[in-house]
Parts: C-alpha cells; structure tokens; sequence
C-alpha cells in the first residue's frame, strides 16, 4: 500500500467509513508501524481541534423569523388575502405572539379611566387573537398586501410597515373592534412572539412618544398618539424589545408624514 | 400550497436551519451574504419540495443542504466575483505545500485564529467538505450527495483538507 493510499484509508477509519474487515487489517497495521500511529494520532487530534475551536454556528433570530415569514408568504401566494385556513392559524398562534393593535378612537378621551378601560379592551383583543383562528384576516408580509386589504372595511388607511429588516416582520393585518369603533389590528412576530399593533385616528389627546401604560397577565402594553393616530402595542415580548418595536413604528410614521420626505424605510 | 404541506415542509426543514446557516456563513465567509443565502435557499427547497421524496430527518438535512450550496455557488458567481468562483482544479489545490500569507502570520497568536483563518484559506471544494463532515456529521455518502462528486472524490478532499489544516495547526503551535 502506498503512504497516498495509506491516509485515504486513514480519514475513513477516523470517519467510521471503513468496511470492518479492513478497519481491522488498517488497526493491525497501525500497531506495527509507527509512523502511521503517529499519523493517525495527528488525524484524530485534529479533528478534536476542529471541533473544538471551529464552531458549529446558530442561525441568528432575524434570520429564523425572515425564513418563517418568507415560507408563509411565499406559500400562501395563491391565497393572499383569504381568511387564513385554521392549519396556517394554529402554526401562527404557536410560533408567535406579536401583534401590533393600533387603536384610535376620536370619541375616547384619554383619561385616566379611559385609558385603563381601553387598555383591558386591547388586552383582550390581543389575547383574542392568540387563539386558533383569530389572529390574522389578511395573511402576508408584505406592507403593499395588508395595506389595500384594509380598503372598504376602515374609514382610513392605515399607515403598515415591514420591520423584517430589523427582526420584526410583518405577518399580516386584521379587523378588530376596541373603545367603540372598528381599528386596524396589525400582526408582527419577534422570534416565537407575537406583537399586535392597533391604531386608529386620533383626534384628541396630546402627541408623545411610546410609553408603558400597563403589564398584565404577563403581556406588555404600550400606548402611543402621533398626529393622526393613536397607537397601541402588546405582546408577550420584552418591555425593552417592545420599546425598541413601538420606536421603528413612530419613527417610519413620522418620516412618513414628513412632508419633504421621500417615504424610506426604517 | 396547502397549509398541511407547508406545515409537513417546516417540520422537515426548518430543524436544520443552523447547519443551513453554518455551511452558508462558511462558504461565504460573510454573515450578511449567508443569510440571504439561506433565506434564497429555503425558498428554493419550498418550490422543490413536491419532488422531494425523502423520508426522515437525515434525508431532508442533505437535501437541504445541497439546496444551500448551490445557492451559494450561483450566488458566489453572481455576486462576489472572487469568492466561489475561482476554478478548482483537483490536481493543482492538492498541493500540500502551505502557502505563506504574511496577513495570516498576524493571526498566529492563537491556535484557534490558525485554524480558522486556514480553514477560511482552504478552497470551497475543500472548506465545505470540512464543515459537512467535522461539524454536521454527514457521511461520504451524504457528503457525496450534498456536492455532487462520488465518494472517492469526497475521500480525497477531506483528506487533502486535513493535511493543509493539520499543517497550519502545527505552524500555530510552533508560533506560540
């Protein structure tokens, strides 16, 4: 046997690939030589050291949940727009919960009592939705198919965003009922989360940024009012990661409404 | 596609997404290339999946995989002139002669920078036969499926791959 022949039939007994019959000649072998001990001693060293200090990476948790939103959008092709099938609900309520609920309603004063009213009814309506079959009407990650789809059913247009470049995509958009009036309800995942966003139109109260209004039953609220809108934001997610989504979404408001601006994405 | 046959697909490939993103992010050498890989692939394998007809979980991981190198490939030639493109040549990459790179002698300070760094020197055809076998495991046969060569081409790439990283990893020690 040559030295050649010799480390090919080297790698695959390292590898477990060797027939048995000649796993035990090569072993016999190696017992009497040296120089193919020490060989074989290095081969297994190095693939300890290569295990060791060449790692076996982890998909990061944008890309886990860009693969997830891309399959479902890119599946549901055919379907866009349909009320999403339970088998497709039920994989949304278990992977996520991050729904957006922006809910706003010029008949709501935002007192204080008012305001813990309407965060019990967003509560409830984004626990609604995390049951099978309630979460999304409107299935689709992209901003320009949820958009239109709200068309006929709201007396505005609301604002919808794609945050998939920075971890939170859009998963879809429904209909939903809080303090009185139909609001857009739009659905974002963060990982195994689910955010849902409510808004609708603003005419009272005054302008701020994102604040924590309320925890409970283990889900975040966060409420917000821009010029037109008023914002609501609960999910099980982080306060902190919650905070960071409620700033993408004011931030791709305002340089929305900004008069001059030429619309980029956040 | 139906939801039970999108579901079926996410159980059987969405479990290999790290190994998916390990071959891309090491091919590529390049985080942000690799996701849009991965992303490019899965893509792929959902409008394939209706000819796969594999079975279990190891099936599905190597079919996933030859999916994500290919990508890389026609990603590699469209986008990153350099970086798969090179034309390999069986004979001519076996030298075993280390090639010296004084940017590389700056990354001797540790073993562990050595045998990254010559694992990222290696050719594709080697550094990914490297990754299949010592970090996902695969078999010759799966390996062979993966990069489409036979098996005894596949024995011979990791072979020759060792030897240059086994070269590099002693160069490393006698540097410490």
């Amino acid at each position: 046997m040559t030295h050649r022949e010799l480390e090919l039939q080297l790698d695959a007994y390292v590898d477990g690939e060797l027939e048995p019959e000649d796993a035990s000649d090569l072993e016999a072998h190696l017992k009497a030589c040296d120089d193919c001990a020490r060989l074989h001693e290095a081969r297994v060293t190095l693939s300890a050291a290569i295990r060791e200090q060449v790692p076996a990476l982890r998909a990061p948790d944008a890309l886990r949940s860009r693969v997830r939103a891309t399959l479902r959008n890119a599946a549901g092709t055919r379907s866009v727009g349909r009320v999403v099938s339970p088998g497709a609900a039920r994989w949304l309520a278990l992977a996520a919960s991050l729904a957006v609920v922006a809910v706003g309603s010029w008949r709501l004063g935002l007192s204080r009592a008012g305001e813990d009213a309407l965060a019990g009814q967003v509560l409830a309506s984004h626990v609604r939705s995390l049951m099978p079959g309630h979460l999304t009407d409107v299935v689709s990650s992209d901003q320009h198919t949820v958009k239109p789809w709200f068309n006929g059913k709201l007396d505005f247009s609301p604002p919808v965003y794609d945050f998939a470049g920075r971890g939170f995509p859009l998963t879809g958009g429904r209909l939903d009922y809080v303090g009185g009036r139909p609001v857009a309800a739009l659905v974002y995942g963060r990982r195994q989360h689910l955010i849902n966003v409510f808004l609708w139109p603003a005419t009272r109260g005054s302008v701020g940024g994102p604040r924590p209004v309320a925890t409970r039953q283990g889900y975040h609220l966060l409420q917000w009012t821009t010029p037109e809108y008023a914002y609501w934001v609960v999910s099980d997610l982080g306060m902190a990661e919650l905070h960071d989504f409620a700033q993408l979404v004011q931030q791709a408001d305002s340089a929305a409404t900004r008069p001059a601006a030429a619309r980029p994405l956040p | 596609m139906e939801p039970s046959e999108l579901e079926r697909f996410e159980a059987m490939v969405l479990p290999h997404l790290d190994a998916a993103y390990t071959l891309a992010r090491y091919l590529t050498r390049n985080d942000h290339d690799a996701q849009d890989i991965v992303q490019d692939a899965y893509l792929r394998a959902l409008k394939y999946f209706s000819g796969f007809r594999g079975g279990d979980g190891g099936e599905g991981r190597a079919w996933l995989l030859a999916i994500v190198r290919n990508t890389a490939h026609t990603w590699g030639r469209r986008h990153r002139a350099d970086a798969l493109t090179t034309e390999f040549d069986e004979e001519q990459h076996s030298d075993v002669v280390a090639e010296y790179h004084p940017a590389a002698a700056l990354e001797r300070d540790s073993a562990r920078e050595t045998l990254h760094g010559a694992l990222d020197r290696l050719p594709p055809e080697f550094r990914e036969v490297i990754v299949l076998r010592e970090l996902e495991g695969l078999s010759y046969k799966e390996i062979g499926d993966v990069t489409g060569v036979p098996i005894g081409t596949v024995m011979s790439r990791l072979s020759r791959a060792r030897l240059r990283l086994q070269e590099a990893l002693c160069a490393g020690k006698k540097g410490e």
